[in-house]
């Protein structure tokens, strides 16, 4: 099983390997011009410039940083508001359609609405980021929390746990496999939100970046931009499946163990 | 006094007359069965006797008191018990999940919930999960839980039924046991007539729906009564014959 995974790995690897050789080889033959896509070896030197100079840290830093205060802001809120929509039909019955009206709307719609109201700065961005990590945690912390066994809520009932106790160590745990789906999805289209807020109105970040690289004809300095954030996304959802792993432990297992 | 009275309970539900009116008295300390055919209510009526829901008619009184919402003094034993344990704890916390809300110290729910697991035979299973037991120790934990609570009344909702044949026997014993050892009041459903005559000190029959009750049986087995031995004696087949031709419905032949 194991084996298998890492030999599967590998051919993944391969393919990413081949197409940047085959990239190389069309521009090297000069099919498509060097302005336009330069060389992945160019690519690479730049990039390695940028790594071994610590030019990254600054930008992927305060790229990093409102993504995590968006972040822990959205989640936080989405968790609250799908705990109390979940458990009481009257405010789910209040709030679920304002929330299906929002939720298909692509947030990066509404970042010129909070350019408006918040300005260029700082806030405008975070919230941008806890606006679209919002959505989908809401909507899975609501399905988590409907889907909790009613034996085990009897359970806790006729052992005289009140509501509070019952929502910490029945509803939150039961829904937590859940949550944490919906905060992973979250944290990719919070990456989406805090690049786009950074190119709209942006002094810094990574976003910011490669928009900026782009204008001033800087192309190999884009690319690398652009690496350096798809290694970000990877990594961050790497993390958190990583974390998924050790806060459900108890699931996997379980899964494991009925098969 | 009788330690549980129920008076005219009934349920309704939508045009559905589940139960029609169950009264009975239960004394305290005594073991009582409740069997019926299927689909007569008799899980609902228990889970109207412990508050966790409503009666459409009639009423449920526990010390005297009327009951509305779980009383601290009864536990309830779920059918599903593989669903009633928490996945995330491990064997011992789930047990102390029974009296973690009493502001007891730490180390005293540890002592108490391994003296309980110790009571089930399965003080070496306390750093476990629960889906990595059986399903015969997964109802073990549900019992020591139960325990833990000390409850002065033990409601039973089809505990063994799925369980297999010789871990129900060996849970029925347990039981017997435990309830010899610390009489408290209880209340099982079942629809497993041997286990109703080898447990019980009296048992109700009740009807179809909807159900009344149809009579009510005195056991009168000595205890402490024998898994196999018992399950020979006259009295023990005489009981059976007559519950089982009374909810199958045949003309009794004894």
């Amino acid at each position: 099983m194991r084996r298998e995974r890492i030999t599967g790995f590998a051919w993944g690897l391969g393919t990413i390997a081949a197409l940047l050789v085959l990239l190389e080889l069309v521009v090297e033959a000069g099919w498509v011009k060097r302005s336009l896509l330069p060389p992945p070896s160019a690519v690479g030197l730049v990039l390695y410039d940028l790594l071994a100079s610590g030019e990254v840290l600054p930008p992927l830093a305060e790229t990093l940083a409102r993504l995590a205060q968006g972040f822990a802001i959205g989640t936080a809120i989405a968790i609250l508001a799908g705990l109390g929509m979940g458990y009481l039909p009257w405010l789910h019955a209040l709030l679920e359609p304002l929330v299906e009206l929002i939720r298909p709307l692509p947030k990066s719609a509404l970042v010129p609405v909070l350019i408006l109201f918040l300005g260029l700065g700082e806030a405008m961005k975070v919230t941008s980021v806890a606006l679209a990590v919002f959505f989908p945690g809401l909507v899975a912390t609501i399905q988590g929390v409907r889907g909790v066994d009613p034996v085990l809520l009897d359970t806790a009932r006729t052992f005289g746990h009140g509501r509070l106790r019952i929502m910490a160590h029945i509803i939150l745990p039961a829904a937590l496999p859940f949550v944490l789906a919906g905060a992973r999805i979250g944290l990719g289209l919070g990456l989406v939100l805090a690049t786009l807020s950074e190119m709209l109105a942006g002094q810094g970040g990574v976003g910011f970046l490669i928009l900026d690289m782009q204008r001033s004809f800087r192309v190999r300095q884009m690319y690398a931009w652009i690496v350096i954030l798809a290694v970000v996304g990877l990594v961050l959802n790497s993390l958190f499946l990583a974390l998924e792993r050790s806060l459900l432990h108890w699931q996997h297992a379980q899964a494991t163990a009925t098969h | 006094m009788p330690h549980i009275v129920l008076d005219g309970v009934g349920k309704r539900y939508g045009d559905i007359q589940a139960i029609g009116s169950v009264s009975l008295k239960i004394e305290p300390r005594e073991f009582m069965a409740v069997v019926g055919p299927s689909g007569c209510g008799k899980s609902t009526l228990l889970q109207i006797a412990a508050g966790l829901i409503p009666a459409s008619t009639g009423s449920v009184a526990l010390d005297a008191a009327p009951v509305t919402a779980p009383p601290p003094s009864v536990v309830y034993l779920f059918q599903q018990y593989s669903r009633s344990l928490l996945p995330w704890r491990t064997v011992r916390r789930n047990v102390e999940f029974a009296i973690e809300h009493h502001g007891r110290p730490r180390a005293e729910l540890r002592d108490r919930a391994m003296h309980h697991l110790a009571r089930v035979g399965l003080e070496k299973f306390d750093e476990k999960y629960p889906w990595q037991l059986s399903g015969g120790m997964q109802q073990r934990v549900a019992i020591a839980r139960a325990l833990a609570a000390e409850p002065r009344v033990l409601m039973m909702d089809e505990p063994f039924s799925s369980v297999d044949a010789l871990t129900r026997l060996d849970l029925q014993a347990l039981i017997q046991e435990i309830w010899m050892a610390q009489p408290m009041t209880v209340l099982l459903v079942t629809h497993d007539v041997d286990e109703a005559v080898y447990l019980a000190d009296r048992i109700a029959v009740l009807t179809h729906r909807p159900s009344h009750v149809a009579e009510v049986i005195e056991v009168g087995l000595d205890r402490p009564r024998d898994a196999i031995a018992t399950r020979e004696q006259k009295r023990f087949l005489e009981l059976r014959h007559h519950l089982l031709s009374s909810l199958l419905r045949r003309p009794d032949a004894a």
